[in-house]
């Protein structure tokens, strides 16, 4: 039993003990407490960050770092309204279709990324400014299209009378398999090899390049599947929506215990790092803080955050 | 064989040569080929928008050859911009509110000076810092009674002839800041460590103090080129700056500045500049559709960073996200063994 607790790694308590202490400030901060259904709706709601998080998780986990996760999100949502408004579309064509486009721009990223010494902060900055430029020019600067009820459903509808949304259980889903495909098998294991040590890995045959490119094809699907959330969350298709959840899913990740120098972090970890956010979210919008207040304490949590776990890494790499 | 570093060197200008045929290539194309690119209101305004373009990319080249980068800048501009309007608050009035501005972009700049010395990833900082800048301008954007200081700004947008006055102030900064990271005792220390900071940290240079000093000035400039932007704009936005991240680090990628720091020249981010804001001007005068500015930015961030894995160098990337130290050094060791 201590031996099992001490495999787990410091930085899990650090964000777990965050998510109790974020959901003991929201019971304080409402009048009537929290209740299981609130909790579940903060969190469904959450759900397109969920996604993406996990999305860029997989990719800082192989020492990469994705930032155009937020204009795919954006160019899925303009996708979805502009084939939805076509006469006999169906969402059985729709989706697939948005889907592949995102893993599309995900595998652009990662060739570009794998097969050249490009910096991925910078490689997947200058991907994104051409997606941006690339929609808005279709666009003309004001995206069409209408949201089919259907998918408004995704993420207001209860699944079978019960309080979970079919947005957070797609969430929680994808969450626990990504999670158990990454941390349960030899395949998902050498992600975490390639992020550690991509020489080693290498030496010891593992073809980091393919790695880093299914990690960033990865990343391009699952956050074209967030998009398609937020879309259906908003319900309406937009140029700009998504372009905080670049930094936001990051901060998930590092809150999560994900270091940027890569091979470390998980799902569980992000899930807490989602909630954490996601509850101060909801703690500041009760006082009425504006959502530029919330900018700031995102990026401060994320420095205050790449201190602590840095410390705890250096710490531990010394005993 | 070290190869040579010094950077004001004639030697030094001259090997940028290409780089400034590259930019008369594209001012001489754009002025023959569109008849609108030869008046004098189209100078003025290129002129006008080259200036933040080069205050800004000033600031990231110091970053950049300190080896380090400054993903801020753009927030720290539109914080500028908002500070400017603050100068009906102000005690002071508007000449105390410019003086705030650059103020408010140093104290930014030597906070992530500050976040790299405790040893947090430069790139995550900024971009850290990048989200809590926005957002106080964003808060600082909606006080009321705040307004853009017109007589001032009157000021700052004066120019002489088709000549704004900014884009003098920034060539003239320009100049002085290559002078001073070439020929001072401060930048030469900036540069050893952005050639190699282990090594510059052991010879006993200042390099925590360059660290500050680098960041710091970085700020300062980012805020510089906020006030330009105002001197073009003649508004306070918060969110003005945005694209001049990917500006300015395309800026100092195409000026032949490594991106692992220590290399590089200063003064050629005068032509990097000009191609760039030349292109734009003639996207814009040419009626194509401003989004393939952003486009064009894109592809030309992602050229540079390629060009330079063409060019055969081995990259070290002290900040970035590649290989360990000690990997590193090893490739290093074997690369100076080979040679």
């Amino acid at each position: 039993m201590t031996n099992s607790l001490r495999r787990v790694a410091p930085q899990l308590w650090v964000a777990y003990s965050l998510t109790l202490l974020c959901l003991i400030l929201l019971a304080l901060t409402s009048q009537d407490g929290i209740t299981l259904d609130r909790v579940l709706r903060i969190l469904s709601n959450a759900a397109p960050l969920g996604v993406v998080a996990v999305a860029q998780t997989i990719v800082i986990i192989n020492r990469g770092l994705d930032l155009s996760v937020g204009p795919i999100m954006n160019t899925a949502g303009i996708l979805v309204a502009l084939m939805s408004a076509a006469p006999n579309a169906s969402l059985a064509v729709t989706i697939p279709i948005v889907i592949v486009t995102g893993a599309a721009i995900g595998l652009v990223n990662g060739l570009l990324l794998a097969f050249t010494k490009i910096p991925p902060l910078l490689g997947t900055l200058a991907t994104a400014a051409v997606i941006q430029g690339i929609y808005s020019l279709v666009t003309r600067g004001q995206p069409r299209g209408l949201i089919p009820a259907e998918l408004r459903e995704l993420a207001d509808g209860r699944l079978l009378g019960s309080s979970f949304s079919a947005s957070l259980v797609i969430w929680i889903g994808l969450l626990i398999v990504v999670g158990l495909l990454m941390g349960r098998t030899v395949a998902g294991r050498r992600f975490y090899a390639v992020g550690t040590n991509p020489r080693a890995s290498w030496l010891s045959g593992v073809p980091i390049r393919s790695h880093t490119v299914f990690a960033y094809v990865a990343s391009g699907t699952l956050a074209a599947v967030a998009g398609i959330l937020l879309v259906s969350y908003s319900g309406a298709p937009s140029l700009t929506a998504a372009d905080s959840y670049a930094l936001n899913s990051v901060v998930a990740a590092v809150i999560g215990g994900a270091a940027l120098s890569g091979g470390a972090g998980g799902m569980a970890g992000t899930f807490a790092g989602v909630a954490v956010m996601s509850f101060l979210a909801t703690v500041l919008n009760s006082f009425g803080i504006p959502p530029s207040v919330q900018l700031i304490v995102s990026g401060a949590v994320l420095i205050l955050m790449l201190f602590v776990n840095g410390r705890i890494s250096r710490a531990r790499s010394r005993t | 064989m070290l190869k040579a570093i010094s950077t004001t060197s004639v030697r030094s200008v001259t090997r940028a040569g290409f780089l400034w045929a590259v930019a008369i290539v594209v001012v001489v194309m754009a002025a023959v080929l569109l008849p609108a690119f030869r008046t004098p209101v189209s100078v003025n305004s290129l002129l006008a928008s080259l200036a933040p373009l080069l205050l800004i990319a000033i600031g990231q080249a110091i970053v950049v050859i300190f080896g380090g980068i400054d993903l801020s800048v753009g927030a720290v501009a539109g914080m500028a911009t908002v500070v400017l309007s603050l100068h009906t608050i102000v005690p002071g009035g508007a000449p105390a509110a410019v003086a705030l501005a650059v103020a408010a972009g140093l104290v930014l700049g030597l906070v992530n000076g500050t976040g790299v010395l405790l040893g947090i990833n430069p790139l995550l900082m900024t971009f850290a810092m990048a989200g809590v800048v926005q957002g106080i301008a964003l808060l600082l954007q909606v006080v009321p009674d705040a307004g853009t200081p017109f007589d001032l700004v009157k000021v700052l947008a004066s120019s002489f002839g088709s000549v704004p006055a900014f884009a003098l102030v920034a060539i003239v900064a320009l100049v002085l800041a290559w002078l001073w990271m070439s020929q001072s005792r401060t930048g030469r220390v900036i540069q050893a460590a952005g050639y190699d900071q282990r090594i510059a940290t052991r010879l006993g240079l200042p390099v925590r103090t360059a660290t500050l000093i680098a960041f710091g000035l970085s700020g300062a400039f980012a805020a510089l080129g906020g006030l330009a932007i105002v001197a073009r704009t003649f508004t306070a936005d918060a969110l003005v700056g945005s694209s001049s991240v990917i500006d300015s680090i395309s800026i100092v990628l195409v000026a032949g500045i490594a991106i692992t720091g220590g290399v590089g020249s200063l003064l050629s981010v005068l032509p990097a500049a000009v191609i760039i804001a030349v292109v734009g001007q003639s996207i814009t005068l040419t009626g194509t559709d401003a989004y393939y500015q952003t486009i064009f930015k894109g592809v030309l961030l992602i050229a540079a960073m390629g060009l330079y894995q063409l060019s055969g160098s081995t990259i070290r990337l002290p900040w970035c996200l590649g290989l360990r130290a000690r990997d590193r050094t090893n490739a290093q060791a074997s690369r100076e063994l080979k040679e």
